[in-house]
């Protein structure tokens, strides 16, 4: 791997996650999402029958995909990959298609009414740019996110990927999705 | 549960695109068949020709309309992306609508063209444009392939989608276009006053029978293929194969939308295959099999459209 | 939406300042062109006052961040703490006094000037003490920074009869722990091993800095987790082990252990022998309790009782059987936490690393203007003879109603309220509304029109907490901080904050002296003390001090240490229980079961909600817009009840109707209710649809604290109709 430039990516732990909802409510203030939609949710299993049941949550968002199948679509080239491997809408180019949100194996897409465009989680990229975290994975009570660079090496993201055994979601989707859920 | 963002303007875009390449298609054949200008086949040319522009022309604005900021369509040409069949399907078709317009125009009478013009208050010199109909139809056929596979490629080239993600849909939206257009060329031929004759009819339904033959055994291999391909796919064919679209893909496209006309077809066709004997001549029923046929095609889309974006990688 | 086709940057253009505020909540991106500035500042969404960084851009606040400095928050914002936003920023909010003008209930207000709302709130509070005394008005408040003002106000007014919210939460698990060991300690989750819940629903219900503590040691450290509960939360999904404990039998589960600890030789003897009394009679009485007789009690076997009393010792001291917080539960609470108390001790985990521990404080000082005389009358719920062990300053809130009712020893005629809602949080609401209805007056501080509000004669809108500065906090734990809340905005409305109302009313009671002084002047004397150089300016900028050593254990581990009890040690056995005329140890009794047809209404929260107050937050009521009546399918299919079925739900002092989520989540024997939920309140309405469970609890009580028994409610289920 080279090591030049930044990549981007965010390491979940499902486990730690207790469906508390505060990354949805952070994601909604700090992005104005609108409501009824969503740039980040959870996805909640529940197994089992009485009393032996079992409940798992597991957060998701966009997975910046390595391989986007969403800015192959796009017409006009409103979605397109930055260098450090975040996947972005430039809103003023977005024609509102929507072949983007139908083109996403993992539905992080999703149409604004109110705007006309196509909207997705950024990474929070204009806080990523300023040296935050972003902000669903700075709120978060368990701690369950792990947001780095994969390319350095000493940095939290290596150092929880390499001690720990993980896995993407869908990986039959060739779309190298970048959320690396740990086991 | 599952939220559909692309709907029936879709549906109809779709569909009304296909149905104006296959109404080129049909009509391009039939002008390089046609021997003389009065030849049986330049009726279909001509009333090919005429129809053909106006469906996509609707079809695209329905596409504009269904856009969110519909007024930026503009930024759809301010970039050809090679990787987006939706780029590539804006460019096709553009240029496609501009040449079945020049083509319509082509084959309309000289004195009602003058009329035309004379009424708009434009340089009458305009009539004698475009000079050579057939070179017209040359470019536009290719095109109008172009057209009619890209409205499969759109839905086909997504991989998201394990029920359209087979380059078998591309080739079922072609013929199931072509034929489509056939059937429309059959209607409107039929409702006009003069009858379709031997030579006509039996021209129209041996394209449409072999058009809808390959449709079917591009519908089958679908099936197929898809039951032995990965869990996915087999996963979201349930869709059709014991879900919410079972009945409208077995009963209204595969029924009624293709395998009956098919049949209708053949019978008429018959007698005049296998005895030398002439066709069923049954003005109704032609229009009842063609009606069936655009019917068809109208359910593959709609079927597709939901369907598809129903399916995902569970 | 008619904008849809404007263009957004135009729209903005002619959005004019005052549709900005309205655009929060909306999700559209407000016009921030402007200063972007950042204050330290904390939470008031729950009472754990979790540290924040507010960040307003071009006047508004912008964006909620957790402050990492705060070692109780561990750098957490939750989902209402985030949410909290919209609280300033809410259009239903209060926005000015306002004086009640039709019958009580009937909604006719009339907007007021703070002159004259004071004025009317004094002349009404002078009239009752002239004709009933001071005692003739009731004090009630639930804990936040400034609750003090608005408690000193009524000390200082002459009443006995304040009344706060630890007797509808905490008093008696409280209670138990002082009883025991003389103080109420943390528990270190941190650095235990192993952990039992027992109720306490720690991944929905947040404790900071447990809840998160709890997360990385069971997840990260591999701590186990037993938790036992009726219903199958978040955190019985976290744990190693659920068990569906038939309610109200803990104190079965915890003698067994103790039996099975004690009978096996594993408890720390030494500990014992140095630090605590009465393990004899301790010894002595747990022999009855077996496994096998708790199996029966609690439903769990007594295999995995025997099973988890040994790894509890083993693990020990690193090992905690968890207070719980909100301890309304049953009448027998105290003793049940009790016998928890005692289940810790004798295994040794006090004051060790991983264990239960003192808390630690830090110095502040005080302004004093006191003292203002002690009250001349008793308590109208007679605490002394009812609760003599009870907190004297909090109340018992339930036996105070039943007496206000009655007129007995004396009537009480007035009703003061702070950041409390009474009308749901106190059990019974046709009781609360009898209580409210044979005042003279009732006076309500609040941020928004509560139900309790609803039912006032004058409501003072306190701005809310982003618009104020409140009295800087020490938090207590095993790593105390001091915190502070200070003004990230300036109020947007005609609002004050709760100094200056509890200033107003005081000028006009002629009690003035005890409340001159500015917040800044309270807090400056507050920080004094603290061990920094300028702390004030510290806190301002920091919004949070922690000490910057790590914590320590083990400082009450002298031989010579006296533990605040009678004897001077941890009392298993307790001689003042006995005088009181209570069990000196906790003795089982079973409680009642429903009758057949019948179910126990148990509570609980979610993550999202906090109480009664933040369901009209639609950040947050986006996650659940109404509240359903959880059954389990043994329970729902014999009566023909289907999932979303509308019922009416049956007490013997009232009914609600919501419909229902057939869930295997909860016991057969047991249905369960969200709180915050079918508000009366018009200016609510943007709460979400469903039933209130104050409307059908019934009111008792636990006998030794008197706190608010909640899960002794009996309800019956009958539909009255199907999913629309
Ligand atoms: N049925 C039922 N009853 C319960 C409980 C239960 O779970 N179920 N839980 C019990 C427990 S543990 C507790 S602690 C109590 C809590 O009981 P309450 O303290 O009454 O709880 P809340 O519903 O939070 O009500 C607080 C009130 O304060 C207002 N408020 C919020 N912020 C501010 C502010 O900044 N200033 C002012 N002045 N007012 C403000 C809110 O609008 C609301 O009206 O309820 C108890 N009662
Ligand atoms: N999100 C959120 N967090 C909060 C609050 C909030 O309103 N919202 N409020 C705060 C306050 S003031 C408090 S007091 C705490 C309360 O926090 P907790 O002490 O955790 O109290 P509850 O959430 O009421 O949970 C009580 C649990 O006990 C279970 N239970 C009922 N009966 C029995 C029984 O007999 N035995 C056992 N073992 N379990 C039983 C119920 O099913 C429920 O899950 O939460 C605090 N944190
Ligand atoms: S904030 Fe963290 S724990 Fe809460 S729901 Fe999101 S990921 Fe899960
Ligand atoms: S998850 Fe979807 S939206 Fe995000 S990069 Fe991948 S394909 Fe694109
Ligand atoms: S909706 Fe916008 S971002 Fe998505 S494909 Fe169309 S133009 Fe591109
Ligand atoms: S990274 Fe930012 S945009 Fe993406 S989900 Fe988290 S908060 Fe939302
Ligand atoms: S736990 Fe949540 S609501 Fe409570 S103080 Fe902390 S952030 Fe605020
Ligand atoms: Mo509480």
């Amino acid at each position: 791997m080279k090591n030049e430039g930044k990549r981007y990516a965010l390491a979940i732990d499902s486990r730690k996650c207790i469906n508390c909802k505060a990354c949805v409510v952070a994601c909604r203030a700090e992005n104005h999402v609108p409501l009824g939609h969503s740039r980040n949710w959870i996805n909640e299993e529940h197994r089992g029958s009485w009393p032996k049941l079992f409940a798992s949550f597991e957060p998701e968002q966009c997975h910046h995909c390595a391989n986007p199948s969403c800015v192959r679509v796009c017409p006009t080239g409103a979605s397109y990959q930055r260098a450090d491997g975040i996947v972005m809408i430039n809103e003023d180019e977005c024609i509102g298609c929507r072949y983007c949100i139908v083109a996403c194996p993992y539905g992080a897409r999703f149409f604004r009414e109110d705007t006309g465009v196509v909207e997705k989680c950024t990474l929070c990229a204009h806080r990523v740019d300023r040296g935050e975290a972003p902000a669903c994975v700075e709120t978060c009570p368990s701690k369950a996110r792990i947001f780095g660079d994969l390319f350095d090496e000493n940095g939290p993201l290596q150092q929880v990927l390499s001690t720990r055994e993980h896995r993407v979601s869908k990986p039959q989707t060739g779309n190298s999705p970048q959320i690396y859920y740990l086991f | 549960m599952h939220e559909f963002e692309w709907g029936f303007l879709i549906v109809n875009y779709l569909f009304l695109g296909g149905l104006s390449a296959g109404l080129f298609f049909v009509s391009a054949l039939a002008s390089w068949l046609q021997q003389r200008e009065d030849s049986d086949y330049s009726a279909i040319a001509r009333a090919g020709a005429l129809l053909a522009p106006w469906p996509v022309a609707l079809g695209s604005l329905l596409l504009i309309f269904d856009l969110g900021n519909w007024w930026r369509f503009y930024k759809l040409f301010l970039h050809f992306r090679w990787q987006s069949p939706m780029s590539i399907g804006s460019w096709l078709l553009v240029v496609f609508t501009g040449i079945a317009f020049a083509n319509c125009w082509a084959w309309v009478p000289a004195d009602v063209k003058r009329t035309l013009l004379a009424r708009v208050k434009l340089p009458e010199a305009w009539a004698g444009f475009p000079v050579n109909a057939r070179i017209l139809a040359a470019i536009g056929f290719p095109m109008s392939i172009g057209v009619a596979i890209y409205t499969g490629v759109l839905l086909g080239a997504v991989q998201a989608r394990p029920f359209w993600n087979t380059n078998l849909v591309a080739q079922m939206f072609l013929f199931s276009a072509l034929s489509s257009g056939c059937a429309a060329l059959l209607i409107a031929l039929s409702l006009r006053r003069q009858q379709l004759d031997s030579i006509q009819l039996r021209f129209l339904y041996t394209i449409d029978v072999c058009l809808i033959s390959l449709e079917f055994f591009i519908v089958l291999p679908y099936l197929i293929h898809g039951e032995l391909s990965v869990e996915a796919v087999r996963q979201s064919l349930a869709l059709v194969l014991g879900g919410p679209y079972t009945v409208a893909f077995w009963v209204f496209f595969l029924g009624i939308g293709l395998l009956l006309p098919l049949a209708i077809e053949v019978w008429e066709l018959a007698p005049a295959v296998f005895s030398g004997g002439s066709l069923h001549h049954n003005r109704r029923l032609t229009v009842l099999t063609a009606a069936l046929v655009v019917f068809g095609g109208y359910m593959l889309r709609y079927i597709f459209v939901y369907a598809g974006q129903s399916s995902s990688f569970h | 939406m008619s904008e849809a086709t404007i263009p957004r940057r135009a729209f903005f253009h002619i959005a004019a300042a005052g549709a900005v505020a309205t655009q929060i909540g909306c999700g559209r991106r407000p016009n921030t062109a402007g200063q972007r500035y950042e204050v330290a500042t904390a939470c008031e969404s729950c009472p754990n006052k979790c540290s924040v960084i507010a960040v307003v851009e071009g006047g508004m606040i912008r964006k909620l961040n957790p402050n990492p400095r705060n070692p109780k928050s561990r750098g957490m914002l939750c989902a209402r703490g985030n949410a909290g936003i919209l609280q300033a920023y809410d259009p239903n909010r209060l926005k000015q006094p306002m004086i009640r003008e039709g019958k009580r209930g009937e909604g006719k207000w009339r907007n007021a000037s703070w002159e004259e709302a004071f004025d009317y709130a004094a002349g009404k509070l002078a009239a009752i003490k002239e004709k009933y005394g001071p005692q003739g008005v009731v004090w009630s408040s639930t804990e936040s920074f400034a609750e003090i003002f608005f408690k000193n106000l009524g000390l200082a007014y002459g009443t006995p009869n304040i009344v706060r919210h630890p007797t509808l939460c905490l008093a008696s698990v409280n209670l138990a722990y002082s009883m025991t060991f003389g103080t109420v300690p943390s528990f270190d989750l941190q650095n235990a091993n192993y952990v039992i819940m027992a109720g306490a629903n720690r991944f929905e219900s947040f404790i900071t800095p447990d809840t998160m503590d709890l997360i990385e040691s069971t997840m990260n450290r591999k701590a186990r987790l037993i938790c036992l509960d009726p219903r199958f939360t978040v955190t019985a999904a976290k744990a190693d082990t659920w068990f569906p404990i038939k309610p109200g039998t803990d104190m079965a589960f915890i003698l067994a252990m103790l039996h099975v600890i004690i009978g096996e030789g594993r408890y720390d003897k030494a500990f014992l022998d140095t630090y605590s009394t009465g393990f004899d009679k301790l010894q002595a009485h747990v022999i009855q309790y077996t496994p096998e007789w708790a199996e029966k009690q609690t439903e769990i076997p007594a295999s995995e009782i025997v099973r988890i009393a040994r790894e509890f010792s083993d693990a020990a001291p690193r090992a905690v059987f968890y207070a719980g917080r909100r301890s309304s539960w049953y009448q027998n609470d105290f003793q049940m936490r009790r016998a928890q108390a005692i289940l810790n001790a004798v295994v040794g985990n006090w004051d060790k690393q991983g264990g239960m521990v003192p808390n630690g404080k830090m110095p502040l000082g005080e302004l004093l203007f006191l003292p203002w005389d002690d009250p001349q009358a008793p308590r109208v719920d007679e605490l002394d003879k009812n609760f003599p062990l009870a907190a004297k300053g909090d109340g018992a809130y339930l036996k105070l109603r039943e007496n206000v009712l009655a007129g007995t020893p004396y009537p009480v005629k007035g009703w003061m309220i702070s950041k409390q809602d009474p009308f749901n949080a106190l059990p019974d609401q046709s009781k609360t509304l009898r209580m409210m209805e044979q005042m003279d007056f009732i006076g309500v501080i609040d941020i928004q029109m509560s139900d309790t509000a609803w039912y006032a004669d004058v409501v003072f809108p306190e701005s809310t907490y982003l618009e104020r500065t409140d009295p800087i906090e020490m938090l207590p734990g095993i790593w105390p901080a001091v915190v502070m809340r200070q003004q990230v905005i300036k109020p947007l409305h005609n609002t004050k904050p709760c100094l200056d109302i509890v200033q107003g009313l005081a000028k006009r009671l002629n009690l003035s002296q005890y409340f001159d002084y500015t917040i800044e002047q309270w807090n400056e004397a507050a920080a004094k003390e603290m061990p920094i150089e300028m702390p004030l300016e510290y806190l301002k900028k920091h919004g949070v001090y922690a000490s910057p050593d790590p914590p320590r254990y083990g400082a009450t581990l002298q031989p010579e240490h006296r533990f605040v009890t009678k004897s001077g040690k941890i009392e298993l056995f307790s001689e003042r229980l006995q005088e009181a005329g209570h069990d000196p140890l906790p003795v089982y009794h079973a409680p009642e079961q429903p009758p057949a047809g019948r179910f126990r209404l148990v509570l609980g929260r979610k993550a999202f909600f906090t109480h009664a107050n933040n369901t009209t937050n639609p950040w947050l009521l986006d996650f659940q817009k109404e509240n359903r009546l959880w059954m389990h399918p043994q329970s729902a299919k014999p009566t023909g009840i289907a999932d979303g079925d509308l019922v009416e739900v049956t007490s013997s002092v009232g009914s609600v109707r919501l419909r229902v989520k057939v869930a295997e989540e909860i016991r057969p024997d047991c249905v369960h209710m969200l709180h915050g939920f079918g508000k009366r309140s018009p200016w609510l309405k943007r709460a979400g649809e469903g039933g209130a469970d104050a409307a059908i609890l019934e009111t008792a009580w636990d006998r030794v604290s008197g706190n608010a028994a909640l899960h002794e409610t009996f309800v019956q289920v009958r539909k009255v109709g199907v999913p629309s």
